[in-house]
């Protein structure tokens, strides 16, 4: 059977002493970045990428993929325990990891996001074997419309996810588009919301703009609230989940690996739409609802297995269409056209050793991975016992060198320093950040793409519907705005009753 | 009083041999020349076309030259931050940069590049010529150019072609093959020529004049179909391919090219050393191996020849954007 003697080529490959040495020092990298904030997978790829183009292309891919899905397991532990995403994905596990973590079960946080990633480093792994050449081809599909009407819905899952005021969370969601499309426009190249900087030419800084909002103003936060820190730091409680938890976190895993290996596939996804994505569904498919927010197991259960499996599968657009859909991706087929490999479907037939030898490293890297991560848990759990006053200015430091090192562009420490007080006012003014940065993300890419399909239509707006897929974006997003609206009268009806 | 006499009669060769000492601590200074490692700027992102060439001559100009060179990413948009902290560094050959069209087209395209290109920076040397690639949707009736260029005339206004963004290589061509033939046809800019792909296998994009190293993976299983090549001889990678010029477009010329730049006040004798260096590295069988796979061919020049090239680029794109009116504010 040719699926069985693929995945024989690919172990073959990838259980060689030399690509095993190189995945553990992916994976081990990869932890390291993703627990520290203001680190990512893409600066340490971006920075490997010279020294790495002495290795053999195989044993470089397989490394480079360990330090991105490596860095979905470290970003869960900093979410947990200080309550900044370690990555941007694991911006939705701070919501009820954190919260599980004051109320002493950092423990059960940690084991059920490394379990979650497990399960769904696996699922997706297998997913990558079977589905590649099919889920491609739905990618394939979409033009620009299709993207548009994606990223619609996209950004009303970000209102949805809002705690809180709908209101606000709108607001907050128009202020991260505007602040998405400051800077040179694609389409007329107008320079938009700059000031005249040059410094804000290409728009501002996504490391440098979530490193503020997430690493320095919620330190700031942080920082007000000493007493309940203390609380933290004397209960820690058991890594292992209990068996109950895990049965009721197995739906919510479930949920997250097949939502994540989804939205990871769409070119423009991976890991952080994924995480937004399966937090989503949990809030509203999971019984009971009411816990989400206050330290309910199965929202870090569901964000960290869809954005460990949306880190894996976001490799099939790369794989097999040569198209990036994320910065890593690009990064990662920069790599491979340094060794004279053209990205593309023939990898698969010309190169079988590679596509299959990185698909086994996948789930041979997820496994060290829950080694590396549940022994050492213990070590992490350490950093709760630094206090705040200690780890505020190492946090300030690697968020600085971070957002430097991205362009090496002083502008951005300035941007980095403006939105670290927006950040902390809009903290203090109990706006959540999050619709902020989907804004932020999506925006400038649902512009790009309307403007693209209405230059394509010849102005005609009617071809947003008239794509069945589009279509279908646009219906879904409809559905959700009216799930959002009813919840919003009941919420206020409950505000008012409790009042 | 003596000595008052002695310095007046000491004086006019005390001159001289200052004068004289001039020129032979000059070359002293270049002799030494490279005595660390030399830095070689990459103004655009790591992992694009422009790192395949960069990295790769970065090390075999080392090897010629005799010291590492050091490439470093230093991003920014049209290259502007990191071909600017060039101009500002030290002007000693141990900061060079490797900058492709938009050094010339900037000045043109925008209200106010931070220096001038032609007073603040001087060529050490060409380093590649790369053609762009016509290619169209598969979809399309046309078999090669003259089909395509009649189907286009009979379809104005209806057709799209993509490029890598305003005012980028692939944009201009498409502007002045436009300007060239009187064919109408839109404009739709993406964020790189590579991401258009899916859209133009998809029908969506009519055509582009791609850059050779976005458009093989796409033409090598025929899933975009090549036309022709902008250069005026045949590319080694698409030697099936005919050049615009061939087929019937006469005189359009369009390269990709990088070229090798150092601060405009770095001594002569500093410039020579590191031209001859390239000359030798980019003759390699090496280097020639490495850009082939990218599509682009090794193009060593002298200083001068340098110079005049980028000259004549920046009156070729200066009369192509007046033309076509395109500008960024």
């Amino acid at each position: 059977m040719d699926f069985l003697a693929n995945l024989q080529i690919g172990f073959g490959v990838a259980l060689t002493v030399q690509n095993l040495l190189y995945c553990f020092a992916g994976v081990l990298l990869g932890t390291v970045v993703g627990v520290l904030p203001g680190i990512g997978p893409v600066t340490t790829v971006a920075m490997l990428l010279p020294i790495s183009f002495t290795l053999d292309p195989i044993s470089e891919m397989i490394m480079l993929a360990g330090i991105y899905y490596g860095a979905q397991y470290g970003g869960s532990t900093t979410a947990i325990l200080v309550n900044i995403p370690g990555e941007a994905s694991s911006v939705v596990t701070t919501i009820d990891g954190h919260q599980m973590a004051r109320q002493g079960r950092a423990g059960p946080a940690l084991g059920i996001a490394a379990i979650g990633s497990f399960f769904a480093g696996s699922v997706a792994t297998l997913t990558i074997c079977i589905a590649a050449p099919p889920l491609a081809a739905i990618a394939l599909n979409f033009g620009p419309a299709e993207y548009f009407s994606l990223m619609v819905c996209g950004l009303i899952a970000a209102v949805v996810l809002a705690r809180g005021s709908v209101l606000k969370a709108i607001g907050i969601v128009v202020l991260g588009l505007l602040l998405g499309i400051a800077g040179t426009d694609v389409n007329s190249g107008v320079r938009r919301f700059t000031f005249g900087l040059t410094g804000l030419a290409d728009g501002i800084e996504f490391v440098a703009l979530s490193m503020a909002i997430y690493g320095i103003a919620e330190c700031a936060i942080n920082l007000e609230k000493k007493d309940e820190q203390a609380e933290v730091t004397r209960a820690i409680g058991r890594v292992w989940p209990t068996w109950a938890d895990i049965r009721h976190c197995t739906p919510a895993i479930l949920r997250g690996t097949v939502l994540g290996s989804l939205l990871g596939v769409l070119p423009g996804g991976g890991a952080l739409l994924a995480a937004f994505g399966a937090y989503t569904l949990e809030k509203k498919v999971a019984r009971p609802p009411r816990t989400f927010g206050n330290g309910d197991i199965r929202g870090v259960a569901a964000p960290e297995s869809a954005n460990n499996a949306g880190a894996q599968t976001s490799f099939i657009p790369m794989l097999t269409l040569g198209i990036p859909s994320n910065p890593t991706m690009a990064m990662m087929i920069g790599a491979l056209m340094i060794h004279g490999i053209s990205p593309g479907p023939r990898v698969m037939t010309e190169r079988p050793e590679l596509f299959w030898g990185l698909i086994a490293s996948m789930w041979i890297g997820n496994l060290m991975l829950v080694i590396l991560n549940l022994p050492l848990v213990g070590m992490w759990v350490k950093l709760l016992r630094i206090p705040y006053r200690l780890l505020f200015p190492a946090i300030v430091g690697f968020c600085c060198i971070g957002a430097y090192a991205t362009n090496s562009n002083a502008t951005d420490l300035f941007v980095m320093a403006f939105f670290s007080v927006f950040g902390y006012l809009c903290l203090k003014l109990e706006c959540e950040p999050a619709p902020l940065i989907l804004g932020f993300v999506l925006g400038p890419l649902m512009e790009e793409n309307l403007r693209r399909s209405l230059l394509m239509s010849r102005g005609d707006p009617m071809v947003l519907i008239q794509e069945p897929i589009s279509l279908t974006f646009l219906i879904a997003a409809v559905l959700l705005l009216l799930v959002v609206a009813a919840p919003a009268i009941q919420k206020k009806r409950d505000e008012a009753l409790q009042e | 009083m003596n000595t008052a006499k002695l310095i007046r009669r000491l004086a006019p060769a005390l001159l001289c041999s200052l004068f004289v000492a001039a020129p032979i601590t000059l070359p002293a200074a270049a002799q030494s020349y490279p005595a660390k490692p030399i830095k070689l700027v990459l103004p655009y992102a790591p992992g694009g076309a422009t790192d395949v060439i960069g990295r790769t001559l970065a090390q075999y100009l080392g090897e010629t030259i005799g010291q590492p060179v050091v490439a470093e990413n230093r991003t920014g948009s049209g290259g502007i931050p990191g071909t600017d902290y060039v101009v500002r560094s030290a002007p000693d050959g141990y900061t060079l940069v490797m900058m492709d069209p938009a050094l010339i087209i900037n000045p043109t395209l925008l209200p106010s590049v931070p220096f001038d290109v032609f007073k603040d920076l001087q060529v050490v040397s060409r380093v590649n010529s790369s053609p762009l690639v016509l290619v169209v949707t598969p979809g399309m009736p046309a078999k090669t150019y003259a089909e395509f260029l009649t189907y286009a005339k009979a379809n104005p206004g209806k057709l799209n072609f993509s490029s890598a963004g305003i005012g980028t290589t692939p944009h201009l061509a498409g502007e002045m093959f436009k300007q060239q033939t009187g064919v109408d046809a839109v404009h739709v800019p993406y964020r790189g020529i590579g991401q258009s792909y899916t859209d133009m296998m998809a029908g969506k994009i009519s055509f582009a004049f791609s850059s050779a190293a976005g458009a093989l993976p796409f033409t090598k299983d025929e899933r975009v179909r090549p036309l022709a090549v902008t250069s005026l001889k045949r590319a080694a990678i698409y030697p099936n391919t005919p050049t615009m010029d061939e087929a019937g477009l006469k005189g359009f010329d369009v390269d990709l090219w990088y070229v090798l730049l150092a601060p405009a006040a770095v001594p002569a004798p500093i410039v020579a050393k590191i031209n001859e260096a390239m000359v030798k590295a980019l003759a390699l069988p090496e280097v020639k191996t490495a850009f082939a796979k990218i599509g682009a061919e090794p193009v060593s020049s002298t200083p001068a020849e340098g110079a005049a090239f980028i000259k004549s680029e920046y009156e070729k794109w200066k009369k192509v954007l007046t033309d076509g009116n395109i500008k960024e504010q």
